[in-house]
Order: structure tokens, then sequence, then C-alpha cells
């Protein structure tokens, strides 16, 4: 009742608040979803790996395959697999030659025009084969991310995957699905790997011998090939190999230096022909039994833009070349061999087919029918009709409704297939329709086979070929858009939910600086508002990040923006600490010196302390993406000796335990929890220590017990000490009843008798807060000690000495800012100390090793948890500390207000640590939703702003994460002591 | 030296304290003068620009600029009873580098880069920094803390003389955080390398603000008539 009867212009209760506040986060939450679930569409795929069952009709439902197949030995997988597929393979060899970045403009022309003279003079064997008819070239269409690994993976698994599994699969593991090497090295094919390494890296232990080249240096365009080529002579006339994959960088490397018409690009396209033509002479002559028949083929991976850059989804980057050097044409002329289009998953199918191997799971490709154009008719089809089922089965997983066997799809005849486009017949249906319509021409040509005429079976396996062709592309091209398609009924409705969401926590923030604010003033005598700079600028540093997210280069180069906006936001304090009012009279500079010496300017001091910090911390890693190559800190760490490292390690903690403990030592007044927590830091400490010593030297992922024993107590006594501390600080604090406690702002007490009760409690609230606090940002900070690099120690110290320093200065009554203002700033802080940490907005930096430290079983949830808890450092660590800057604030200010209900109390508390966070979140969140939108056809989606998205993601799940923290610590304390000082009063 | 009261008295004109339109125009176009005539030689007889020889470049619009700006600063000293001529040019000389300290300091904690093949540069900035900002300050009010404050942690210039050393002064700071900006992006300019765009923007800026005081400066001027007349 005081509350509406005191403050009757205020609506803003802490009740309405909290639920406002509740109503915009769940709101947040729910457009999130719908964006997340409409912009990354994550596609059903079947696990597993294809077995005998490919070679099955799928409407017969029988298995009991899997189990005989562990049995088999290779080779007798081998002809079991020749057997079933009923398709006698044409080839024993496969010489896969992967070009990367190779346009298929640059061979093939582009439509009807041939490629430029220039080009066909600088592959003048290639051309020769495309034109005598021993080669076949299909434009095969790359989908987006149109970078090399996500598209060796679509080759291999005719799968394209969604960005999320691109995402997940991040620092090249090891590919599991379903894919033709896998298929190859189950029935027994040794291969031989040259080039790059990614792909040692997606089949670690497949391949027999290998020669991996790194990608990294994109100046060098000559030794990444050489490196390749030098060992080709030997591997031609070896015969120990089935499959030989040549992944040659140069041509990547001439467009990223030049671009397309670049002048290395000719003479690299000629020593790439010279390639094709030493391969082709040799696998050409030795017809013999033992060498087998060699198909080459030589494909690219992408395309390149004119610039010579990749990634997007335009026709020069996605246009790829798939080659099939080896497979006689039957077409007459060059102009019809140049002209076929594909899609690259297409190469998958095809290349399984052709040798004998069961289609991977997911593909989504088809096969490429000129490849088999050699073979009879009825094998022809065969090879169609196993593709059929593998994408029916396929679509079956993805539309549980699909059973055509129910389904009386008999009485379609082509005439109503044909219009089913027209009519509303669900998709089920309609590939019900096309695929019955096919396997029943098939079954009915081979039972009518060998009654009719030759002539008459060729006209009639034609159109069989056209209605397979029909459902398979149809199919295909659904599946395909399935899986990057963007459905606006979802991503509308979640931006518009966003931006209202935005919208409420600015007006409830707008409506607490009004209400505080406003008193304050009344306070002050001083009714007109006038805006300070630091304020201002909070203000424009937002704007201006909001703009700079436009710009894929400020996204890229993120921490250059953070750092600078946050070291000018505190120059402007600075500035505004030179503001104070001057003790002495006649100002001079002598006086000034006097001051500064003097202790109470000791904030200027701690500015520029904090400053210096950051500066270091920018320092540590150079981070961001064009600049990487640049020395720093971090680098010049991992060159010297590991003692150094370690015993960085060690001054870091044993100056986060010194500091942590002298603060303790200086609260007032002492009580048995302090010791406690005295007690378990150092416990921890030294269990850290001992975990630093013996075990950093060792490599990861060598986590032996001893080790993963210590981590996991080191887990134990942080956990412990939190939870104790939280729930034991609010009972243990000294509770005050009525005016017997004199405290500093005692000669304040002069109004209601109410608020007088509120104010008693403010001591003891802020005793407790400031133990929880400091708990846990010193408990989160050991954390890291553990978890980060041995390198990223000392950033971790410093920033804990950015959090001390900060709240020094933020604790001074003489330069108080604005509540939100400080709040805005360590926020800021946490994003700058995020990069600072060696973060980025590429998925690569994400430590992977950390997350398995103390883990011992696998546990997928464990790990991404900790590996969260290692990306999201920074800004955790600056939430939390938001729990220790809520007890460093003045008293004085809290009770401003004439009304002193506990709610209020609470409300002035935890109002502004909770809000300023949750809003700024929004706003950048809100802003960055909209900008990946308006960018979802840009160059760069999938390679900057969608990584960039993700990490978006972390750190609203990690605002939401900090803020509840801090609203549930600063309610069960103000609550339990609210109790307990009711109960000492009655 | 002889015509040193003279000069001296048709600055400031009858009231010790303030100056007039006219001279602080002047004061400004002599300045604005060295910066352009100083650019134009170097890239005309000594072959190098900002871009091309940074270093070089900077020395030289410092060295140049810096006796201008201290000897025609040191002319509106604040206190000309007490402080000779030549003590406030000594101030002015002090106060180099010493704001060239506080400029180096100021840079390298919002980004500069601290390696040794850069020190030439970024020593070079500041004092090119410290010549727009503090040195004036330097000259006109010596160690004056209140005006020292008043201008720089205020920013409320009171008279002709704060607004003829505070708005350039200004317009250079935020010239050379505007001019920061276009250093991340990944256009690959020699430009955009440390502290080219950086000196433009505060070259930039300072020449902004000497325009923007002479509009605030007419403004004062007209407005002290307006008082006189009364």
């Amino acid at each position: 009742m005081s509350s509406s009867s005191s403050s009757s212009s205020s609506s803003l209760t802490c009740g309405r608040l909290a639920i406002w506040t509740i109503i915009a986060v769940l709101l947040q939450i729910l457009g999130l979803l719908l964006f997340v679930l409409g912009f990354f569409p994550v596609k059903p795929a079947l696990s597993g790996v294809s077995g005998m069952e490919s070679y099955r009709d799928p409407m017969s439902s029988s298995r009991k395959d899997q189990e005989q197949i562990n049995h088999l030995s290779q080779n007798q997988l081998r002809s079991l697999y020749k057997d079933m597929s009923k398709i006698s393979p044409t080839f024993d060899r496969l010489i896969l030659m992967v070009v990367d970045g190779l346009p298929a403009e640059f061979v093939l022309g582009r439509g009807d025009r041939p490629p430029t003279k220039a080009m066909m003079e600088a592959m003048p064997y290639s051309q020769s084969l495309l034109s005598h008819g021993k080669a076949i070239g299909y434009h095969a269409k790359a989908a987006p991310p149109t970078v090399t690994m996500p598209r060796l993976k679509a080759m291999v698994s005719g799968a394209i995957g969604g960005f999320l599994d691109v995402a997940f699969n991040f620092n090249s593991q090891a590919f599991r699905d379903d894919n033709l090497l896998g298929q190859l090295y189950s029935i027994g094919w040794k291969m031989v790997m040259l080039g790059d390494e990614t792909w040692i890296k997606l089949f670690p232990g497949l391949f027999t011998r290998h020669d991996g080249v790194s990608s990294f240096y994109v100046k060098d365009t000559v030794e990444v090939d050489h490196n390749v080529s030098r060992h080709l002579g030997a591997e031609l006339t070896a015969t120990d190999w089935d499959l030989l994959i040549l992944h040659y960088l140069g041509l990547d490397h001439v467009g990223h230096i030049g671009g397309r018409s670049s002048i290395l690009m000719i003479p690299k396209l000629k020593e790439m022909d010279e390639v094709i033509k030493k391969i082709h002479m040799s696998s050409d002559l030795p017809q013999d039994s033992s060498n087998g028949r060699t198909l080459l083929m030589v494909v690219s991976d992408h395309g390149m833009t004119e610039n010579g850059n990749h990634g997007g989804s335009s026709y020069e980057e996605t246009d790829s070349l798939a080659l099939f050097i080896g497979i006689g044409s039957k077409l007459p002329d060059y102009a019809l061999a140049t002209r076929k289009t594909a899609s690259q998953v297409d190469i998958a199918p095809t290349l399984a087919l052709l040798f004998g191997v069961p289609i991977p799971k997911n593909n989504i490709g088809v096969l490429m029918s000129e490849a088999f154009d050699s073979l009879a008719d009825d094998q022809k089809l065969r090879a169609l009709e196993l593709n059929s089922w593998q994408l029916l089965r396929l679509l079956q997983a993805q539309l549980p409704a699909l059973s055509c066997s129910s389904y009386p799809c008999d009485d379609y005849d082509g005439a109503q297939c044909s219009g089913i486009n027209a009519c509303k017949v669900s998709i089920e249906q309609r590939f019900c329709c096309l695929f019955s319509k096919a396997t029943t021409l098939h079954s009915s040509w081979t039972s009518q086979k060998h009654r009719t005429s030759r002539s008459n079976n060729s006209e009639d396996a034609r159109s069989i070929v056209a209605a397979y062709n029909e459902f398979l592309r149809t199919s295909s091209e659904w599946l395909s858009r399935r899986a990057t398609d963007k459905p606006p009924e979802l991503l509308a409705p979640g931006i518009a939910s966003m931006a209202v969401s935005c919208a409420m926590f600015l007006f409830i923030l707008f409506c607490l600086c009004k209400e505080v604010y406003l008193k304050e003033n009344q306070g002050l005598l001083d009714c007109s508002y006038k805006w300070h700079l630091d304020e201002v600028y909070a203000l424009v540093v937002v704007v201006i990040f909001v703009f700079s997210m436009g710009s894929s280069s400020m996204v890229e180069e993120e921490q250059y923006i953070w750092h600078f906006l946050t070291s000018t936001l505190y120059l402007i304090f600075l500035r505004k600490s030179f503001q104070s009012p001057s003790p002495g009279a006649v100002p001079s500079m002598g006086n000034v010196i006097k001051r500064l010496k003097s202790s109470n300017h000791c904030p200027i001091y701690s500015i520029i302390f904090v400053l210096i910090c950051g500066r270091i911390l920018r320092g540590w890693h150079q981070g961001g993406v064009n600049w990487v190559h640049l020395p720093d800190i971090s680098k010049w760490l991992e060159q010297t000796d590991p003692p150094t490292i370690q015993s960085f390690q060690i001054v870091s903690l044993l100056l986060i335990i010194g500091m942590s403990s002298f603060n303790l030592y200086l609260l007032e007044p002492k009580r048995r929890i302090v010791l406690v927590i005295q007690v378990s830091l150092f416990l921890s400490g030294f269990l850290l220590v001992m975990h630093i010593m013996e075990f950093q030297g060792t490599v990861f992922g060598q986590s032996n017990y001893s080790s993963t024993l210590i981590a996991q107590s080191i887990y134990a006594t942080i956990i412990m000490t939190v939870i104790v501390t939280v729930l034991q600080a609010p009972w243990v604090t000294p509770v005050s009843v009525g005016d017997h406690q004199v405290n500093n702002e005692s000669h304040l007490v002069n109004s209601a008798s109410k608020d007088m009760e509120i104010r008693s409690l403010l001591p003891a609230v802020k005793y407790s807060l400031h133990l929880i606090g400091l708990t846990y940002t010193v408990c989160w900070c050991l954390l890291q000690l553990l978890l980060q690099q041995p390198v990223n120690a000392m950033p971790v110290l410093l920033l804990f000495f950015q959090i001390l320093g900060s709240m020094f200065y933020f604790s001074n009554n003489e330069t108080h800012s604005k509540h939100w203002v400080e709040v805005a700033a360590l926020y800021f802080l946490g994003m700058a100390g995020h990069f600072g940490l060696g973060n980025s907005n590429t998925l690569a930096t994400i430590d992977v090793a950390g997350a398995f430290i103390g883990i011992s079983s696998h546990s997928t949830l464990l790990s991404g948890v900790l590996m969260f808890i290692i990306t999201m450092a920074s800004p955790m660590l600056f939430l939390l500390s938001l729990v220790f800057y809520i007890s460093t604030k003045d008293a004085g200010y809290l009770l401003l207000s004439k009304n002193g209900d506990l709610g209020h109390l609470l409300q002035m508390m935890i109002g502004f640590p909770c809000l300023v966070p949750l809003a700024l979140n929004s706003v950048m969140l809100t802003a960055f939703t909209i900008v990946l939108f308006a960018m979802r056809n840009h160059l760069f989606v999938w390679s900057v702003f969608s990584p960039k998205y993700l990490y978006v993601l972390a750190t609203a799940v990690c605002v939401y994460v900090g803020v509840f923290i801090v609203a549930a610590t600063g309610i069960y304390s103000c609550l339990v002591i609210f109790l307990r000082e009711r109960t000492l009063r009655s | 030296m002889e015509k040193k009261p003279d000069t001296n008295q048709c600055i400031r004109g009858r009231h010790p304290n303030s100056v007039t339109v006219s001279a602080s125009f002047l004061l400004h176009l002599s300045s604005v003068l060295g910066v352009a005539i100083t650019y134009w030689v170097a890239q005309n007889f000594f072959f190098i620009n900002l871009i091309s020889n940074p270093t070089q470049t900077l020395i030289l619009l410092w060295v140049v600029q810096s006796p201008i700006l201290i000897l025609l600063f040191s002319l509106l000293r604040q206190d000309p009873q007490q402080c000779s001529y030549w003590k406030a040019v000594g101030r002015g000389i002090i106060g180099l580098p010493i704001g060239a300290l506080i400029m180096a300091f100021c840079g390298v904690m919002l980004g500069a880069p601290i390696g040794i093949q850069d020190l030439g540069k970024t020593v070079n900035w500041s004092l090119l920094m410290s010549l727009f900002t503090i040195v004036p300050t330097a000259c006109v009010f010596g160690s004056s803390c209140k005006d020292w404050l008043r201008i720089f942690a205020h920013t409320e210039p009171g008279g002709v003389i704060d607004i003829i050393i505070c708005v350039p002064s200004h317009g250079a700071l935020l010239g050379a955080w505007f001019g920061a900006w276009p250093m991340p992006l990944d256009w690959e300019r020699q430009w955009q390398e440390w502290p080219v765009c950086v000196s433009v923007g505060a070259v930039a800026g300072y020449l902004i603000g000497i325009v923007v005081s002479l509009g605030f400066v007419l403004v004062v001027g007209e407005r002290r008539e307006l008082v006189k007349e009364e």
C-alpha cells in the first residue's frame, strides 16, 4: 500500500517490472527460435551406412542384412555387392583429381559460348579429349557455402549439409556420415591421397599413403602443386592403389591473389592440363588386366568470382566442373559434350554406381546418365532403379506419410501425372505417382524383354529412363530445396517478435531511468535534465556498433571495434574524473599534482589501470581474419619454452587469489564464512598449481586418470564454494535491528520509520552481496585458469584486474556516472575481453581441446557446456561481477526514494544490472538478425555473417544465464535478510 | 622586437584579455596556410606525401607548424603583465613533448601499434597532435589548472581566446578518432595503415574546427559589440 500512496506518479513497481521483463525475454526467445528454425533448417538425416538393403526394393520391408555384413570380409562384400547390383563395373580404378576453385567456364565455356581462346589454348589436351568424344564435361552446380570442406563432403556423400552441420563440424573434424570413400574402403579399396590436407582431416586413417599440403599459405601458388605432382610419376606406375586423390590448391591461390584474369592463371591451367595429359597417357596405355581400367575424374570443388573470392552463391562461384575422362562419349559433337549441367552432389551416386558400391544414405544427387551410356539397357535401368530406391528411402525419412505400397498409384497414367502440378495433390502422392509409374514401366519391360524385338526394346527403355529421371529430378530438387530453403512465414514473425521485445526492453529501461533520475534530480534541486558526455557516448557506442555490423570486414575485425569503443568510454570516464570540483581554493598545476598524490584521486589511476589492462589484452591475441598473422604476445609466448608459460600461469593464479584474499581481508566485520571462502580458495588454488605443474606440459587429449581426477576435484571445490557462499552468506551476515548500528549514512536517517527499516537492511545486503559477488568472480576466474589454454592465463588475470579497477572507480562517490552507463561499461568491457581471450567471429577459434578437461567419459552435453564456458568466459565474468558491482554502490543512492518497501529496494538494486545487459543484448541481437536477413544473398553470408550469428546467439544465452544469476542472487539475499530482520524485530 | 608592444596592442584590442575577431582570423589563416604550404612543399619539392612517407611528412608538418603556432599563440598569453613573451614561448616548447606523451598514451590506449617499427610514426603523430591540442593552451594559459580544466575537462570556452584554442583542438581530437574507423576495413589500401588516416582525420578535424571556431568568434564578437553599444 505504501508504494502506491507515496509514489502515485510512478507506475513501475518491482513486480510489474519483473513481469514485463520476463515477457520481453520470452518473446525474444520465441522470436529467436522462429528465426533460427527458418534460417538454418535442420534436415532430418538418415543415420548409418548403406549396405545390402540398397539393392532391395524399399517397399518390401525386410531387415536382416545388417548383421550379416559384419561377418563378411572386404572381398566377399565386394563380390556380394557386385552380384546384387547386377551392374558390371566398367572401371576398376579411379583417379579423382580435384582442382580447387576451377570454374567450369574455363574448360566448358558459358552457356552456348565455348571458352575463350586463351583458355582453349591453355588446356589443349583436355579440349582435344572433349572434342574427340573421349571425355564428358558437366557444369556441376555447387551449393553454397562454396568453400572447400563442405563441398568435398557434398561430393563424397551426395548430401548438402545445412549451415548448422557445417558449424557443428567445425575444426575439420572427421566426416562420419555415410560417404563414397567409406563405402569404397569397406570393399577393400586402397586409397592414396596427395594434396590438400582437408581430406586427411576428413578421413583420418583411410589412406594407405598420403602427402598433405596446407592451404594456409595462400600466397604460395607453386609449391602447393609441386608437392602433389612430384609423387605423380611413382604413383601412376604403382599398382597398389584403387583410388588416387589429387587435390591441387594452386589455382585457388592464384585466384585469391589476382582474380580470374590473373597473369598466373594461364600458366596454372597449362600445368593442370599437363597433369591431365600425363595421367591420361599413363592410364590409357596399359590396358592389361593387372592394372584394370582407370577412370580419371577431374572435378573442382567450387568456382570463383572475378576477384577470385568464393563462398557465396553467385553463378561464378557455384559453377564447378565435373569432367569424366575415359568414358567414351557417344555424343557426336563438342558442343553437346560440354553443355551438360548437373549438380555437384550427382558425383556421389554416379561414382557409387560405376564402381559397384551402395549409394551413400543421405545422397540427394541423381546419377549422370551419360556416364552409363556404354552399358546395356537393362543395366542402365537397374542403375536408375537403385538411385530411385535410395532417394525414396530418404524421402520416406522426411515424409513419414510416404508409403506408396498402400496408395493406389497404379490407376494414374502419364497424362494425370503431368497434370499433377496444376491440381492440388499432396507432395507425397506426387512422388508416389512418379515412382510407381517408372517402376511399373520397368517391371513390365523386364518381363517383356525376352519376347519382343531389340529395337522396340530400346524405344521402351528410353521412355522408362525418362520416367525414372522425372522422379529422380523432382525428388532431388525437393530434397535440396528442403536443405537450403528459408521460409518467410517463419522468418518474418521471428524478426517481428524480436523487434517488439527489443522495444519493450528499451521502454522498460526508459521508465526505470525516468523514475530513478527524476527522484534523484528532485533531491539535487535540479529539474532540467542535462545529458553528460558519457551517457551520450554510451548510446553512440550502440548505434555505431549496430551500423558497423552491416560491413563484413567490421564483423571479421570486431575486436578492434570493441576495444576502440570501450577504451574511448574509459577515456571519457577519465575526463569526467578530472571534472570533479577541486577541493583546493587556488587551482594550479602544483595543486593538481598534489591532488593526484592524495588518496581521493585514485579513480584516475584506476581508470588508467583499466585502460592499460585493456591495451595489453588487445595485444595478447591479434585476432580477426585479415591481420591474424601479425605478431602478438600469445604467438611470442608459444614460441618460448613451456616453463615461461607455466610461470605466467602461476603468477596469474597467485595474483588472483592474493587480490581476492586481500579484498576479503578488508571486509568488515569478519565472519566465519569469510574464512571458509578463504580456505577453499587456497585449496582450489593449490589444486590448480598441481594441475599446471604436472599436466600442462603433456599433450591435450592424452589426459590420464590423475589429471582428470585433479580437474574434477577443482570443479567440485569451486562448485561447493559457490553453493555454500550463496546459500549461507545472507544467513550469517550481521543484521542490525533499528538504530543499533551507527553507520556512515546514519545522519541521513530522518524520514519515515518504514524507510529506516529498509535502510537498516542495506549494510547487511551489501555485505552479503559483496561476499557472493567476489566469490562468483574469483571462482569463475579460477575455473577459466583451469580450462583456458595456458597462454590465456594472463588475460584472465587482466580481466580480473579490469573488474577490480572498474569497481574501484564506480564505488567512488565523487565521480558518479549514471548507473546504467556503468553497467553498460562493464558489459562493453566483457565484450572487448571476449576478443582479448583470442576469440573471433570465425568458428575456428573455438577451443575444443579445453572442452574435455576433467571429463572421464565422453559426454556431448558436458563437453558442450565446458566449451560454452570457455568461449563465453569474458562476457559471463563481467555479468557475474555485476553482483559485486551492486554491493559497491553507495547506499545513499539506493535510498533516495521515500517509499521503502522491499520491492522498491530490489528494483533499485538489481533493476539496472539486469535490464541494461538485457536491453543491450536485445538491441544487438535484433540488429544483427536484421542484418543477417538482409545479407542472406550476400557473398559472405555463410563464411562471415552466419558464424557471427552463432556467437550472437551464444552471447544471448550467456546474458540470459548471467542476468538470471544476478537477479536470483539479489532476490534471495534480500529476502533472507528481510526475513531475519523481521524475526529479530518480533 | 620593438614591434612587440604594437602587435600586442593590435591583437588584444582595448581589453587585456580579449582578442579581436580579425586577429583570430589572421592567426588561424596563418596556421591553415602553414599546413597547406608545408604539405604542398613536401609533395612538390621533397616528393613525399603522407601515404608514401608518413614519418617524414609528419616530421615536416610539425617542424614547420610548431614555430608558427608557438610564436603566434604566445602573443595571446593570458597574463602579459606577469609573463614575458619568451616565457610563453618556453611554455609552448615544453608543452610540446609533454602533450606528445599524453597524446601517445591516448593513441596507444586506443590501439595504436607499439612495435619498434611503428615507434617513429607514433612519436611524430603524437607531436603533431600535441601541436594542435596541447601547445596552444600551454602557450596561452601556462600551468593554470583552472583554465586547463575549463577547456579540456568541461569544454566550456568563455571568451574569444578560449574559443580559438578549444574548438580546433577538439576538432583535431574528434577528427583523429573518426579517422581511425577505416583502419579495420579490408580494402588493403596503403592509407589505411597507422597513422595515415588518423593524421588525415586529425588535420581535417583541425581545419574544420578552425572554421567553426571562426564562426563562434564572429557570433561572440557581435554579441560583445552589442553589449558595448548598450
